[in-house]
């Protein structure tokens, strides 16, 4: 008998509420090594605020979240050293330069040759040039780029990405489309939310759309799955997100609304 | 000044034909007063009273500060009373050379400031709207550059005034060396503004240490008097004239400079003026929030963008090891925080020697705390935002405690170079040197705890709700967040002030240690706690986890 295979990642009745307005009505995502989940979905659907959770920097107001089978602490080193995240809360030494950022995050991981992961990366994200500058002297497209280099300079079993083409140039969504593909076809797991039509479209195995639309509904055809849809590249098409009738469809990787 | 070109510009609109309205320019030019008065008119006609109601209405206010204020001065002239009757060595030390410190003091940070923030400065909105027109900056802000230098003078002044008259020097003496400071002060205000335009400013910023220099070495003095090392320098007799030296040459220098520094403003970049604009609203935000940690983000994240550059150091080491190593090479390539923790040094040995030592205990743990701050720069990224902690494969105790590696190392030196003050340097208490070590070990531990307290420190959440007081609505922890680290520090050595054994300074120590340095998350704790609340309710009613 095939051994069954434990998702990467595992939400439950994932919800999120503030005040009286709920983003996140009960979520259940799994995530396994491999896949590529792109949320998409408009302005203030909750895509950042699912991937806050997902990471541990808000919590849920119901449900669970599981990282390789262990319940999701922020403050796990084991979780720490299989999660790759890059969302927008992160920062930089005003007094380090930008090889010195990745120098150390890859020898804080125990990088066997941080030297020439390191270099190989910086040549990735193209700042060969600004190896010796400051963070505060970057442009707004490098620091996305060095804050991207954090994610490939270490070890990762999955990695979270929020809108990670903002600020990058149009060679620069090209690489990281190019990147994010190499990765998810090594085994690594990939959730990033994403409003750049061809990330998703490369990238992504299957894209779940965030907020508004109702369960069961037809919805016109387009391009892109419509609000309350989820659409899998593997021809399986599940239920959505959240939504506001009180339904309450569940995602999974076998299909169908439930 | 000549006319835009009309020549290819459409003198009708398209559509309606109307005419176009004109843009020849005033062959007379502009009137940079008449503008400055244009915008006062805007900004005070939207004034819904006037300063003078303003104050009437907060009359209270008023009779408050004066009556604090007649405290403070009847404190101040009973001390002086007291104090100049004293002849020996140490408060004649005290008479002759703290006035030096004074001096010396105000004009570094004069000096500093100025290097900072301009001294001339103009917000973002004025570069943007006013600077690229074509107008003389030298006349718009010809006044602000007096009013810089008045203030400075005058807050110079003050602190000399409140020195000497606390040293017990004499009527004369006390005017003389507040108009010496104050003049100084001035001047050095005046001569960082002349030399605003040129784009190195090494000059000032070499200066502004020479008079640090100068400072330190006046408080070196009176340790040494207090010690018996050397005999207080004769010149208390010379103090006046030495005073009116120094003032004339500050009003000479000052005068001077401040002709060069108003010829020199029409030169002034736009860039000059408007960095120390946004630093200064920046910092007033900051400051707005009282989020003193915020403050200090904004101050270091603009020393290392101006740097701009570095030669880069790889580190050695892998896991936490690397952390450590990464604060050295970071110390090694800025060492100005060794500076000031060499100064804090000192503390304890000018407060022995002022016959302070019953208090000398919180006062170095709070010196300790200042010079330590910088060095925790690492752990302030780590702990402000999360992203890069994050990053990283360790619990954030681990990190907390690697980061906090070196500065203890330092502290723990600190400690030895001040355990001679607590064996009662000037003669005033007596201890045994095991007795002494264990005091400068505990102090060094507050004031260590007390920087990491005020490093890690959350912001206040202004979102949460609001408390009711006297002054108002205001946010919960808005006060505390004021006096973050020196709880922590004055918490560990109030016991010794009192006299109690040194382990209860030691048992609370040890307590804010672990909490400080834990991997404790309150909201993560908050949360576990709720799950498993929800957990047991889902198994009293049957239910089953969720799927």
């Amino acid at each position: 008998m095939a051994k069954k295979r434990e998702p990467v990642l595992k939400t439950s009745g994932l919800t999120r509420k503030f005040g009286d307005f709920t983003v996140l009505d009960q979520v259940n995502l799994e995530v396994f090594a491999g896949e590529a989940v792109a949320l998409t979905g408009r302005n203030g659907a909750g895509k950042s605020t699912l991937l806050r959770l997902l990471v541990g920097a808000d919590q849920p107001d119901e449900g669970t979240i599981e990282v390789n089978g262990s319940p999701m602490f922020e403050t796990s080193a084991k979780i720490r050293r299989d999660m790759a995240v890059v969302i927008d809360d992160l920062d930089f030494f005003p007094d380090l330069s930008v090889v010195e950022h990745l120098d150390l995050l890859a020898r804080a991981h125990g990088l066997a040759d941080p030297d020439a992961v390191v270099d190989e990366v910086l040549h990735e994200v193209q700042l060969v040039p600004q190896s010796g500058q400051l963070p505060g002297t970057l442009s707004s497209g490098q620091r996305r780029r060095l804050a991207l280099a954090t994610a490939f300079v270490r070890p990762r079993k999955l990695l979270i990405l929020d809108e990670p083409e903002q600020r990058l140039d149009v060679d620069g969504v090209g690489w990281l489309a190019e990147r994010l593909v190499a990765e998810r076809q090594q085994g690594l797991a990939i959730v990033f939310a994403s409003h750049e039509p061809h990330l998703v479209e490369t990238v992504a195995t299957r894209i779940v759309n965030l907020g508004g639309g109702v369960g069961g509904e037809s919805t016109p055809t387009g391009d892109g799955p419509q609000p309350g849809q989820v659409q899998s590249k593997n021809v399986q098409k599940t239920g959505a997100g959240q939504n506001k009738s009180g339904q309450k469809p569940r995602i999974s990787k076998k299909g169908g609304r439930r | 000044m000549s006319q835009t070109p009309q020549a290819d510009r459409p003198q009708f609109h398209e559509g309606t034909g109307k005419p176009r309205a004109s843009l020849e320019v005033n062959p007379d030019g502009v009137d940079e007063s008449e503008l400055l008065a244009d915008i006062k008119h805007w900004r005070t006609g939207r004034a819904t009273r006037s300063l003078g109601e303003a104050l009437s209405r907060g009359y209270i206010v008023l009779f408050a500060m004066v009556m604090f204020g007649a405290m403070i001065a009847n404190v101040i002239v009973t001390a002086q009373v007291s104090v100049s009757s004293c002849s020996e060595a140490t408060c004649v030390s005290a008479r002759t050379v703290l006035p030096w410190a004074a001096v010396a003091f105000a004009v570094a940070v004069a000096l500093f400031m100025s290097r900072l923030f301009g001294p001339v400065v103009a917000s973002a909105a004025e570069g943007f709207w006013l600077m690229d027109a074509p107008v003389r900056r030298g006349r718009l802000l010809g006044k602000r550059l007096y009013a810089v230098v008045i203030v400075v003078t005058l807050v110079g002044a003050a602190l000399a005034a409140l020195v000497t008259a606390l040293s017990g020097a004499s009527p004369a003496a006390i005017v003389m060396w507040t108009a010496a400071s104050g003049l100084a002060a001035g001047a050095s205000v005046a001569f960082a503004a002349a030399q605003q335009s040129n784009h190195d400013n090494r000059l000032v910023r070499v200066m502004a240490g020479l008079f640090a220099m100068v400072t330190l070495a006046a408080m070196l003095l009176v340790v040494a008097v207090a010690a018996e090392w050397v005999q207080p320098p004769a010149i208390e007799d010379k103090s006046f004239l030495i005073a009116l030296i120094v003032a004339t040459a500050g009003l000479v220098v000052g005068v001077l400079s401040l002709i060069i520094a108003r010829v020199r403003l029409d030169r002034l970049r736009r860039q000059r003026l408007t960095s120390g604009g946004s630093l200064v609203s920046g910092l007033s935000g900051a400051m707005y929030a009282l989020d003193l940690g915020l403050m200090n983000d904004i101050l270091n994240e603009r020393r290392f963008t101006e740097m701009g550059n570095v030669r880069v150091k790889t580190a050695a080491g892998v896991g936490l090891t690397t952390i450590i190593v990464r604060d050295v090479l970071r110390l090694v390539r800025s060492p100005q925080p060794l500076l000031l923790f060499v100064v804090s040094i000192v503390v304890p040995y000018v407060l022995d020697s002022l016959g302070l030592s019953a208090i000398a205990a919180p006062l170095s743990a709070i010196a300790l705390m200042a010079a330590v701050l910088p060095l925790l720069s690492g752990l302030r990224v780590f702990s402000r935002s999360g992203g890069m902690a994050r990053s990283l494969p360790f619990s954030p105790g681990q990190i907390k405690r690697a980061s906090i590696a070196l500065p203890a190392i330092l502290c723990i030196i600190w400690a030895f170079a001040i355990f001679p003050a607590y064996l009662g340097f000037g003669g005033a208490v007596q201890r045994t040197i095991p007795e002494a070590l264990v005091v400068s070990e505990l102090v060094a531990a507050a004031g260590l705890l007390g920087a990491v307290r005020w490093t890690i420190a959350k912001p206040i959440n202004f979102s949460a709700p609001m408390v009711a007081t006297q002054a108002g609505a205001m946010p919960p922890g808005m006060i505390t967040n004021l006096v973050r680290g020196f709880d922590i520090a004055l918490l560990i050595t109030v016991p010794l002030v009192f006299n109690l054994p040194w382990w209860v300074s030691l048992a609370i120590a040890v307590i804010c240690g672990i909490v400080l340095l834990g991997s404790f998350n309150m909201a993560e704790m908050q949360h576990r706690a709720k799950q498993q609340q929800a957990e047991m309710e889902r198994l009293k009613t049957g239910r089953g986890r969720y799927f």
